[in-house]
């Protein structure tokens, strides 16, 4: 998967799962859109699916320190190269 | 004991039979049902006897927000639509509802059965992969006292929390428990009710221990029959119910409207068997509520009575007014209307109780058409009554021996 294809596919879950529309790259999640902890976990659910596969309790702590859509896109991108997805 | 006054200054509904205070009001007052044929959930609705629901069968228009949202079933939604409907007509200032000094008293029967289903489902499909996908959510949308803490996260209350579980006193032991927080000053207001949503769980469940109706599945607006002679079970309903509760002198000094005040609430075990109504626990009950209202029986003129339409539960329940009131206060079922709703069911018939008294009206017993002789020594209400209330017990009882007595009172 292209770093392109997972940024559509990032934005889309974010429209249909959060009702975030065209959030920018860089916006700090939780305080402009009120993304919390309760979101996040459904968020790598949504990751999990996207990839089809399953992250490991590590790899899901990981993904905490996240803040903004061009970190997830990274974070989802080193998933799928560890997997050689 | 002595303690504050405590006055209702906003309640609100949503029930089988409507959601406004006038299409509420319009329905008792025309005899309308809100029992209608049990949906199709494509599980338990098939093998179930009972074919009839108390049905909220209109839209609701939410305007909830999707980080409330995200943390809500069914059921938060009914109980988040009337604590906001009850705060917009309170009109208490954001400053007091944050302040600590607001709690909140709110219960359900069990959470979210709708969200519990989709975790069971999710438990039994043997996939790994399902399994994990339980969200994170679904604790916080079917967990017991999901009402009360999505109600306090929407509006910012910060004050206590208190999420009675007890099935069919829910909601009753909200409002008295409530009205003892405000009474002994521990706050100055509570948000009180109760709310349950659809589930066909249940009436699996009264099913079985066959209690529910079935000789009306093709009329389902006959039944329950409150008291009535050809009475055969309850009939399992959903909906909500809120009410605002405050201390007087505040409501005074802030220009409130007051629907009425809270007098006295008894609540009590029969601390013995948890099914079976019980004459001495239920005649103790309505005894300690007159004491905590200092009222004597003959001040009361009005009974909202439990009345669940089953053969045992009327007849004790009849015999247990009678001993108290005697054959003086009216009585009515309300669950003639709209069966019952559960955990709202305490809330919905005090807030009923509430617009009758203030519109000067007592509605009669829907589908009580022949007392069965066993209950006709009280003073039912076979018609519509056109006369002014000033004093009503609002009486509950729940599986586990629980039960409440509410008395509230007129304000002039």
């Amino acid at each position: 998967m292209t770093r392109e294809q997972i940024t559509l596919k990032i934005f889309e879950i974010f429209q249909r799962e959060f009702e975030i529309v065209n959030p920018g790259l860089d916006d700090d999640l939780r305080e402009t859109f009120g993304f919390d902890s309760v979101d996040a976990i459904e968020l790598l659910l949504e990751i999990e699916r996207l990839l089809r596969l399953e992250l490991t309790h590590e790899e899901k702590k990981m993904a905490m320190e996240i803040r903004n859509i061009r970190q997830i896109i990274d974070y989802v991108e080193s998933m799928a190269k560890k997997r050689e997805l | 004991m002595t303690g504050r006054r405590v006055v209702i200054t906003a309640c609100a509904a949503i029930t089988p039979i409507g959601h406004t205070r006038k299409e509420i009001v319009e329905s008792l007052r025309r005899g309308a049902s809100g029992v209608k044929p049990l949906k199709e959930d494509h599980l338990l609705s098939q093998f179930i006897h009972s074919q009839v629901f108390g049905t909220v069968d209109y839209p609701i228009e939410y305007d909830f927000k999707r980080t409330h949202r995200k943390t809500m079933g069914p059921v938060a939604y009914y109980a988040c639509q009337v604590a906001k409907e009850v705060l917009e007509q309170a009109g208490l200032t954001q400053e007091f509802v944050t302040s600590g000094r607001l709690g909140v008293a709110f219960g359900s029967t069990h959470g979210s059965p709708t969200v519990q289903r989709e975790i069971y489902k999710t438990f039994f499909s043997g996939s790994r992969s399902e399994f994990s996908a339980i969200g994170a959510v679904d604790y916080l949308k079917s967990m017991v006292h999901t009402t009360a803490v999505n109600i306090t996260r929407m509006f910012g209350i910060t004050g206590r929390v208190i999420s009675s579980g007890t099935a069919c006193t829910t909601s009753s032991q909200s409002i008295g428990y409530g009205y003892e927080m405000v009474k002994h000053g521990m706050q100055d207001a509570m948000l009180c009710g109760g709310a349950d949503e659809y589930d066909t769980t249940t009436v699996a469940v009264f099913d079985n221990l066959l209690a529910c109706s079935t000789a009306f599945n093709d009329r389902p607006h006959c039944t329950p029959r409150p008291f009535d002679v050809h009475r055969d079970g309850l009939v399992v309903g959903e909906g909500a119910g809120a009410v605002l509760l405050e201390e007087y002198e505040q409501a005074k000094r802030r220009g409130a409207t007051i629907l009425g005040e809270v007098i006295g609430f008894a609540c009590n075990n029969n601390g013995g068997d948890l099914i079976l109504p019980n004459l001495a626990g239920i005649s103790e009950t309505l005894r300690i509520g007159l004491r905590d209202a200092a009222l004597a029986a003959d001040q009361v003129d009005f009974v909202s009575a439990h009345a669940t339409g089953t053969k045992m539960g009327d007849i004790i329940e009849a015999q247990a007014i009678h001993a108290v009131y005697g054959a003086g206060p009216f009585v009515t079922g309300l669950k003639g209307y709209m069966g019952h709703t559960m955990g709202s069911c305490g809330a919905i018939e005090t807030i009923i109780t509430l617009y009758m008294m203030q519109e000067g009206f007592i509605a009669p017993t829907l589908n009580l058409e022949e007392p069965d002789e066993r209950c006709a020594m009280i003073r039912h209400t076979p018609a519509l009554e056109e006369r002014p209330m000033n004093v009503a017990a609002i009486q509950n009882f729940a599986f586990g021996g629980v039960n409440t007595s509410l008395l509230i009172k007129r304000f002039v």
